[in-house]
């Protein structure tokens, strides 16, 4: 069963089309939406949510019709907006609580079930503080909560880790990497930054000005670079990179503290690399492949469509 | 952040429907209100007019009771004939039972009921759009009339607490003071109380949630009735009793709308309205539907339009 099924979907506001021709079909697991703003995401997960019929087109999340499924799509899926959203005055369990209640649980089973989801949070200590007191990370992680409170399969997340520091940021990924593989949810990720995409999702939408750009596993969108190497070296790597470049390889980056990117030639093998730092008293201590990365796919991809003249 | 994630566990019931989630939304909406010590000193205020009558109706039954050659009596320091105060209560305030009596009631009372929505409007309702809190609501399994309602509901306790509960009080009081065949023959008055409470409690709960959903704040909501409620009543009195314009310009006057078609309700005669020159009931009737319904109007266009995914 597919997670999300759209055939092409338009949506229009007056005379404006923030979403042309989507067509997605997308299994089970953790997705990412990547787009820059503007690109039709927040209208997608508007549709998605049953809380926006599209222009045209139709399209299905967990087999419910996004036309026809409306209050019974948004109990099937917990989603956590970017904004706060919180209530002032409550408290994070009462809070997580009206959340279950308005998901439809009955109230005592919300409130014990408040409880358990913020001990998964790591909120215990915190639930009985006012909204008002928690800092940008434990609202975040309480905002996941009332979300997650009545078990839904599927997570839509807006921009779950706007605003966090590093440490949080981490926290936070850990927590969604956790309930998509360990606990079977899946997840939809809206959101700019690369990398939170990159470590979550195993499948990326990449949307710009309303259209799918590309779909499809991570793995597989990024192009498999034969001729690309990342370098580790110890050791002065002046010498080395001369030599690189006289057997014909190019340095694309040099960060200073010992890592390079290297093009090489047709017919390269790497011992070369081996017999190269050997030659010059550098040690080698790391070598990869440099197959493209996220970002790198993702400003190729708009720039493809842009020279395209879409 | 250190992140529990050994403890997630699933939840398996039964979800009731929307309906029930109105009246979370409603128990919260209230709780915001009853935890402020403002509300509570404003609500004893409030019941300062309803334990005047409630004695008045003592003191009434306890003077009627003196032996007719009393001439006077002591009432603390003071010496007064009781016949004079029988007068004055039956005068004044009308404390015989009557549906003018419940009237009065109502119209004093509906002044503190004024006051008090005025200061709870943005605790009630404004927050939710202040603080971004709309999206929580409306990405659960709720349509927005859900919300509304539950708003709605929240608004309706205090005015039914404030109006007609202690109206009802004083009915069964008054009955119990005079005569078991009072709740017989006069139980149309009942149905008048219950029915003047229910014109105010939908047309200043639609009033409350729509201008709070407008104004948000605690101050401008405040000027916005005071313009409402007490500049509108002093410029249509002016219009029509200074300057003998027609009497439909106290249509203006909303507070005397409802008083007008509560006067219906209890069946007080037109020749019972204070002040003389009024506009017919049936025209009160119209404005206060009109003002009702284009509450109901900009607020279906005012959640509508609230971003639920930004």
């Amino acid at each position: 069963m597919a997670l999300i099924e759209l055939h092409n979907l338009d949506r229009w506001y007056g005379t404006q089309q923030a979403l042309r021709d989507v067509s997605l079909i997308l299994e089970p697991g953790r997705i990412g939406l990547l787009g820059p703003n503007g690109a039709g995401k927040s209208t997608l997960l508007k549709i998605l949510m049953g809380l926006l019929p599209p222009s045209s087109g139709e399209g299905a999340i967990l087999n419910r019709s996004l036309q026809e499924g409306g209050a019974e799509l948004r109990r099937a899926i917990g989603y956590m907006p970017e904004t706060d959203s919180l209530i002032p005055g409550l408290r994070g369990v009462e809070y997580v609580a009206l959340a279950g209640e308005l998901y439809g649980m009955p109230r005592r089973q919300a409130l014990r079930r408040a409880h358990e989801v913020l001990s998964y949070l790591d909120l215990e200590d915190a639930r009985y503080r006012r909204l008002e007191e928690y800092s940008t990370g434990m609202k975040q992680r309480l905002k996941l909560g009332q979300a997650l409170v009545h078990d839904p399969q599927v997570l839509l997340l807006d921009e779950p880790t706007t605003g966090l520091d590093p440490a949080g940021r981490d926290g936070m990924l850990r927590l969604l990497l956790d309930l998509g593989k360990n606990h079977g949810k899946s997840l939809v990720l809206s959101t700019h930054l690369l990398g939170d995409v990159e470590r979550v999702c195993e499948t990326v939408v990449i949307l710009h000005q309303g259209q799918v750009l590309r779909q499809g596993q991570v793995a597989e969108l990024r192009t498999r670079r034969q001729d690309r190497y990342r370098l580790q070296i110890q050791g002065n790597p002046q010498a080395f990179v001369d030599e690189l470049r006289l057997e014909g390889a190019r340095v694309m980056d040099d960060n200073g503290r010992g890592e390079l990117r290297v093009a090489v030639p047709a017919g390269w093998a790497t011992r070369a690399f081996f017999a190269l730092a050997d030659n010059h008293g550098v040690l080698l201590r790391g070598i990869q492949r440099d197959d493209e990365e996220l970002e790198e796919l993702f400003h190729r991809v708009i720039t493809e469509n842009e020279r395209d003249g879409h | 952040m250190a992140t529990n994630l050994l403890h997630y566990r699933g939840w398996t019931g039964q979800f009731r429907g929307p309906h029930f989630a109105m009246l979370s939304i409603a128990r919260i909406a209230l709780s915001q209100v009853l935890r402020r010590k403002l509300f509570w000193v404003l609500y004893a205020f409030g019941l300062l007019y309803f334990f005047m009558f409630f004695f008045s109706q003592y003191l009434l039954a306890w003077t009627e009771s003196l032996p007719e050659n009393e001439q006077s009596v002591n009432i603390g320091f003071f010496r007064t004939n009781p016949a004079d105060f029988v007068r004055i209560l039956r005068t004044t305030l009308r404390i015989d039972g009557s549906g003018e009596m419940y009237r009065n009631f109502f119209r004093f009372q509906g002044s503190m009921v004024v006051i008090i929505l005025a200061m709870a409007g943005a605790v009630l309702v404004g927050n939710d759009f202040q603080f971004g809190s709309i999206p929580f609501y409306l990405a659960k399994p709720l349509s927005p009339w859900h919300y509304l309602f539950g708003k709605c509901l929240a608004v309706a306790v205090i005015v039914n607490l404030m109006t007609t509960v202690p109206a009802l009080v004083l009915f069964i009081q008054y009955g119990m003071l005079t005569s078991w065949d009072y709740f017989v023959n006069d139980f149309k008055l009942c149905l008048g109380i219950l029915g003047y409470g229910l014109e105010l409690t939908v047309c200043l709960s639609l009033m409350l949630v729509a201008t709070a959903g407008w104004l948000r704040r605690t101050v401008p909501m405040i000027m916005a009735w005071t313009t409402v409620f007490i500049f509108f009543r002093f410029l249509a009195g002016a219009l029509v009793n200074g300057l003998q314009m027609s009497p439909h310009w106290r249509l203006m006057d909303l507070w005397n709308d409802t008083y007008l078609v509560g006067n219906e309700w209890l069946g007080v005669g037109a020749d019972r309205i204070w002040p003389p020159r009024q506009p017919a009931v049936w025209e009160a009737e119209i404005v206060l539907g009109a003002v009702c319904l284009i509450c109901l109007i900009y607020l279906t266009l005012r959640i509508r339009a609230v971003e639920i995914v930004r």
